[in-house]
């Protein structure tokens, strides 16, 4: 039996009928087409699918869609709404370096994030235990570490700014 | 592969979902964070005729402490949330540790200690640290509810004691004596994403250099978490010695029974047994002697 | 040094990196099309087994189910890379007869959506009669072991010798001979992206595949073949690929079946790996059996090397002839060696097969070329580094038969190393538990053999250009997540004097960039393809040229050169027009004709290996805990030479993931195998390196200037996959007197030497 779910994704609303064994990965990726989100593993282990549910990041290939009823999920595409200008995450990895196939990037985003919603002076060592459960095997993480503590100085900044206004 | 078809139920109310459990039995998989058994259904290892998800059972999900009593955490309670709760930091640091170093973020955010319990894997990173900590879990039926000690929950890997229509609600852990301390330790070949080849988590307290109390849990070195009772037999009311110390790992690697597997050999579980087992009781020691 | 180029060296952002940071870029998973069905593909669970029957009645009967195929539905027609030796293709698209490893490809359904296909795949009933199986090279070659393809009764399907010199003689004349065998082990590519196909055919039956490979052209031709098609009725298009590393350079049978069922059917159909099978069924490195005997003089001189190396190839050929010629290649190279003999063997077990992987049989040959290079330097009493010193091949070297080295750097790469590591210092005085390790490379840029036997040049480019001043590239070479676009487009703008933002460029698109290119792999890209595009633009220079000379009457012997958007006198800038007016001159001349031209590059007079050489050295710190035999990678030093840095980011980022896998071969990743079966099939199981697992590390880039390259370009990033796990092994030693002789090293072998050595 299909069951009604009701929630938001990047600050839309969605209302669908999903069949309760289908995943929120799947759900994003087939029926929103919002395919940013990629699908590594589908065990969890790889954080290529990872996504932010109620501000955190979680595996949506471990979600199940019919779970997130009344929830707000956040992916990639959420960034940075189409021709708005660049998250500071985005815009550090591309000046970095720290994106080569692109195929882990959207989960590394989400995952530093995560990590950024909770501080904005992260150490090198927090970064990196942050991005963990994020594999990539073309950049050796250097440059991804190196762009997420750029991030953060930027924010660190954007926030002090903000308050001095 | 893709998940099996099941009916998928979210109960409010702990009530409700014992009733569907009542109803469901053997054919219901009961979903409490799902790191574990979404996994086991991808692998088509498990083909529930439906699933309870536990998450929206507000009463589940608490963690309260009570320097009197003790530690009280709902079985729902995220990993995640284990791991930054300032009372557990400050006073359960093992416990704390086994969930910070279990997996990997977005499970952890996922993931719950119950969960991780009833998933009942030998080298379920949580139940060391808070067997040597002498954990009670409560398991709730329709008729009734029952405290298990976590050293009689465990039966084999993948099984536990609670019965088919119970659910776990809660772990307890008592306030730690005065002058004891306790530690996490594992070992697994990288940083992140990853399950321990062996892990120890040690209890001791320690009154005018003598060990009065001493606990000691192995983990995925035997079919379920185990307790290393002869080394803890051996430590206690002994003076603390690095001697005994080391005699005390030795005996305790003696007494798990790993298997060899796609993490480590048998053989390199046992030696792993004794150096953890020894860190362990030193980090404990030195947390007991510092309070 | 002043540099002499505007945007090659240049700190470039890669032009696709905004595209892949919004989640925007399409890999091929990400694509649908109305009416497309989901292919599932059902594999061999026995190691070697006989076909006996295939029953699709009950797949066929589930509603959903639009097709089900087995190999008897195929035009049944063997394929492999080495087109030039047909004998060496031993593989089907679907099994025929027989399979020969688990995971071996039997079936295959097209349904309406992926539950159903996947249920469609347990109904498919297969009656095997089980063989007996093979699973280790030195059974696999004794008289009466299973025989595993008909063709080919002694399991050795390739033998490759090379020689020069009088090895026998050579070690008669040496003070110092050793001998030693060492074994490597199998992991894998481990792309992020698991491999993905989306076919679609037309009402006139030309089909076109969207596919994540490394190699379009090989993939149209192969695919053409299998389905007895012409080459140009099949287009192929490769969409942002998620990582290769070499396991995406063959046609595979997910490729065939999309194509197959979508003519069967007439819908588009994709098929998409789960990482289950990427592991349990994924092409891997080879495993090799290297015995290797080096003599020396008592000075240190390298007299003579001995080497004979057995590949365990799996069940099929894939890339592994190449890998058994390249192996005995890299053992000539870095070193001078006056006398070398080398005798390679691949030999098929009934394991998935092994195929290319970055390094291509570097990382194994040169892991036992460094490390008995280390052994032989403590019998002879001298420091590691001086014995690479005395050694190194320099410029203008000739490896015989091979070619001769246009430019080495290596020498300067050992001592920028031995100097950034504190070497001397650190050999003598790490305390237990800590020592330090070095492992050198050299790598190819781009093979020259020409296995598969192309009629087309090895690399092309097309170049179109505009009166608005903008350029347009096409090319087939295959950006797979490295940034060869991006280097491409450098390359192009620095010869045009145009600005990066001025190009666009198609790539690999078979029906529409110009034939033809062997594709992304053995590092050929920058410097081939880079050759090309440097072809292409001289050509489309010389008319703008011609028009600039003709407006401004200027004499013969003004240069002329394209820079900062402008056509113009050297001597004289004003004497110029601005790059899109000069389009226009030439343009109104040839009466409207647009201005294109075509370049292309295949390499000549460079033997039959390769037509430029990288080099480098790397220094590894590492800690031993000597209870856990655990081995924390404290620092790694390294010093390359690519000639000429295109982009330095890219180039960084290469080295830094070099690293990484460099990593996870020396210490934690492997495939546990029982018998043919592959039994970590997940992320958790197979080990590979986490953010948390880098070591800090610092790199140092030797300048030279490669004659036969871009702009002074050659390879980087793939002669960097073979010196971390000799580097690590030799700091292990260091640190605790445990030699490696079998890859990886684990903690159990470091504990099991501790113990023997009390």
């Amino acid at each position: 039996m299909k069951h009604h779910i009701n929630f938001k994704v990047n600050g839309d609303d969605y209302s669908l009928a999903v069949d309760p064994w289908r995943t929120l990965n799947e759900v994003i990726r087939e029926d929103l087409n919002l395919t940013g989100t990629k699908l590594g593993c589908g065990t969890g282990d790889c954080g290529a699918c990872t996504v932010l549910l109620d501000g955190r990041s979680v595996s949506s290939c471990l979600t199940l869609a019919v779970s997130v009823n009344g929830k707000s999920v956040m992916t990639v595409e959420g960034l940075a709404p189409s021709g708005e200008e660049l998250h500071p995450i985005q815009e550090a990895l591309i000046q970095t370096g720290g994106i080569q196939c692109g195929f882990c990037t959207a989960g590394m985003e989400m995952s530093a994030l995560n990590l950024l919603n909770q501080t904005l002076s992260p150490s090198e060592t927090e970064i990196k235990s942050a991005l963990s459960g994020n594999l990539c095997r073309c950049t050796g993480y250097n440059q991804i570490v190196e762009a997420i503590s750029m991030a953060a100085d930027k924010m660190r900044d954007n926030a002090a700014e903000k308050e001095e206004q | 592969m893709r998940l099996p078809k099941f009916e998928y139920f979210e109960p409010e109310t702990l009530e409700e979902a014992l009733r569907l459990l009542a109803e469901w039995r053997e054919r219901v998989c009961v979903l409490a964070g799902g790191t574990d058994v979404l996994v086991k259904m991808r692998n088509g290892r498990l083909k529930p005729g439906a699933v309870i998800a536990l998450e929206r059972i507000s009463s589940l999900n608490g963690i309260g402490f009570d320097l009197r009593k003790g530690l009280t955490i709902g079985a729902g309670a995220k990993l995640s949330d284990v791991t930054s709760h300032p009372d557990i930091l400050r006073y359960y640091p093992a416990i704390a540790r086994a969930a910070r170093v279990m997996a990997n973020v977005q499970v952890r955010n996922m993931g719950t200690i119950g969960g991780n319990l009833c998933n009942a894997a030998p080298s379920a990173e949580n139940a060391p640290p808070l067997m040597a900590l002498g954990a009670v879990v409560t398991a709730a039926s329709l008729e009734e509810e029952r405290r298990i000690t976590l050293d009689d929950f465990f039966r084999g890997p993948g099984l536990t004691a609670m019965k088919p229509e119970e659910i776990m609600t809660s772990i307890f852990v008592p306030t730690p004596p005065a002058n004891s301390g306790a530690s996490y330790q594992r070992i697994s070949a990288r940083c992140g994403v990853d399950i321990a080849a062996v892990s120890v988590g040690a209890m001791i307290m320690i009154e005018d250099t003598v060990c009065r109390e001493v606990r000691i849990a192995l983990g995925a070195v035997a079919p379920v978490p185990m307790r290393a009772l002869s080394a803890e037999a051996f430590l206690k009311e002994k003076v603390w010695s690095e001697e005994f110390l080391r005699e005390a790992a030795r005996i305790s690697a003696d007494e798990s029974r790993p298997i060899s597997d796609v993490r480590a050999s048998l053989e390199f579980r046992k030696q792993m047994v004794a150096v953890m087992t020894q860190r362990a009781l030193e980090e404990a020691y030195g947390r007991a002697i510092k309070r | 040094m002043e540099s002499r180029f505007k945007i090659v060296g240049q700190d470039v952002p890669r032009t696709d990196a905004e595209v892949k940071a919004r989640g925007k870029a399409l890999y091929t998973d990400d694509m649908k099309l109305p009416g497309m069905l989901h292919g599932q593909i059902l594999r061999s669970p026995l190691a070697h087994a006989r076909i006996k029957h295939i029953d699709t009645r009950r797949a066929l009967g589930l509603p959903g189910v639009k097709a089900v195929i087995t190999g008897q539905d195929t035009p049944k027609i063997k394929y492999g890379n080495w087109r030039l030796f047909p004998d060496t293709q031993d593989e089907y698209p679907l099994a025929v007869d027989k399979v020969r490893f688990i995971g071996d490809e039997v079936a295959a359904v097209a349904a309406i959506d992926r539950d159903t296909a996947e249920e469609a795949m347990e109904l498919i009933e297969v009656e095997y009669e089980e063989l007996p199986a093979v699973f280790d090279v030195d059974l696999s070659i004794k008289p009466g072991a299973p025989v595993i393809h008909d063709y080919c009764p002694t399991n050795i399907s390739v033998n490759r010798k090379i020689k020069y010199g009088d090895v026998e003689k050579g070690f008669a004349e040496s003070d110092y001979v050793r001998e030693d065998i060492f074994n490597t082990h199998s992991v894998s590519h481990a792309y992020l992206e698991p491999c993905s196909a989306l076919a679609q055919v037309d009402l006139d039956g030309r089909i076109t595949l969207w596919t994540s490979t490394q190699v379009p052209y090989i993939v149209q031709c192969l695919l053409a073949s299998t389905l007895n098609m012409r080459e140009n009725d099949i287009r192929v298009i490769k969409p942002f690929v998620g990582g290769g590393f070499g396991g995406k350079m063959e046609l595979r049978a997910w490729e065939f079946c999309a194509a197959f069922l979508a003519r069967q059917t007439g819908c588009p159909v994709k098929f998409t790996l789960t990482r289950e099978e990427e592991f349990i069924t994924g092409r891997r490195r080879h495993p090799m059996k290297i015995y290797s005997k080096v003599g020396f003089r008592k000075d240190g001189t390298l007299v003579a090397k001995d080497l004979k190396i057995q590949l365990d190839g799996g069940a099929y050929n894939a890339m592994g002839p190449t890998a058994t010629f390249l192996c005995g290649n890299f053992g000539a190279m870095l070193y001078r060696y006056p006398n070398y003999r080398f005798h390679g063997e691949h030999i098929y077990t009934n394991k998935p097969p092994a195929s290319a992987m970055r390094g291509f049989g570097a990382p194994q040959s040169l892991y036992a070329t460094e490390i008995q290079m280390n052994m032989a330097a403590e019998e002879l009493g001298i420091d590691p580094i001086d014995l690479r010193l005395k050694n190194a091949q320099v410029s203008g070297d000739e490896i015989p038969d091979v070619a001769t080295i246009s430019s080495s750097g290596f020498i300067d790469c050992i001592k920028a190393v031995a100097e950034m590591s504190d070497w001397k210092e650190k050999r003598k005085s790490l305390p237990a538990g800590r020592g330090i390790g070095i492992g050198c490379y050299s790598f190819i840029s781009g093979g020259v053999f020409n296995w598969f036997n192309t009629q087309y040049p090895f690399s092309a480019a097309e170049v179109r250009v505009f009166s608005d001043g903008t350029a347009h590239l096409l090319t087939m070479a295959s950006d797979i997540g490295q940034g060869s676009d991006t280097v491409l487009k450098q390359i192009l703008a620095e010869e045009l004097g145009l600005k990066m933002g001025d190009i666009r460029m198609t790539s690999a698109d078979t029906s529409m960039t110009p034939q033809a290119d062997l594709g992304s792999w053995g590092s050929r890209v920058t410097l081939m393809a880079g050759n090309a595009v440097i072809d292409a633009a001289k050509k489309i220079k010389e008319p703008l040229f011609g028009a600039v000379s003709a407006r401004f009457n200027l004499n013969v012997i003004h240069d002329i050169e394209c820079v900062n958007g402008r056509v113009q006198s050297k001597s004289r800038p004003d004497y110029g027009l601005t790059f899109g007016e000069a389009v226009a001159m030439v343009q109104k001349a040839n009466r409207g004709e647009p201005l294109v031209a075509r370049g292309s590059y295949t390499p000549r007079g460079k033997g039959l290996v390769t037509p430029a050489f990288g080099f480098g050295a790397q220094v590894a710190e590492v800690d031993v805990d000597k209870e856990t035999g655990l081995v924390e990678v404290k620092h790694m030093w390294t010093a390359h030479d690519c000639g000429t840095v295109i982009n330095p980011r890219s180039v960084e980022g290469q080295l830094a993931g070099s690293i990484q896998m460099g990593l996870g071969y020396a210490l934690s990743e492997q495939f546990v195998m029982d018998g043919g079966k592959t039994l970590n099939t997940n992320f958790v199981d197979y080990k590979m390196p986490t953010a948390s697992d880098m070591p800090p590390s610092e790199l140092f880039h030797v300048e030279t200037y490669e004659p036969e390259g871009p702009m002074g370009a050659k390879e980087a990033g793939e002669g960097l996959a073979s010196p971390t796990a000799p580097a690590i092994s030799d700091a292990v030693y260091h640190a605790t007197g445990y030699r490696c002789m079998d890859l990886p090293i684990t903690p159990e072998k470091i504990l099991r030497n501790l113990k023997k050595n009390k």
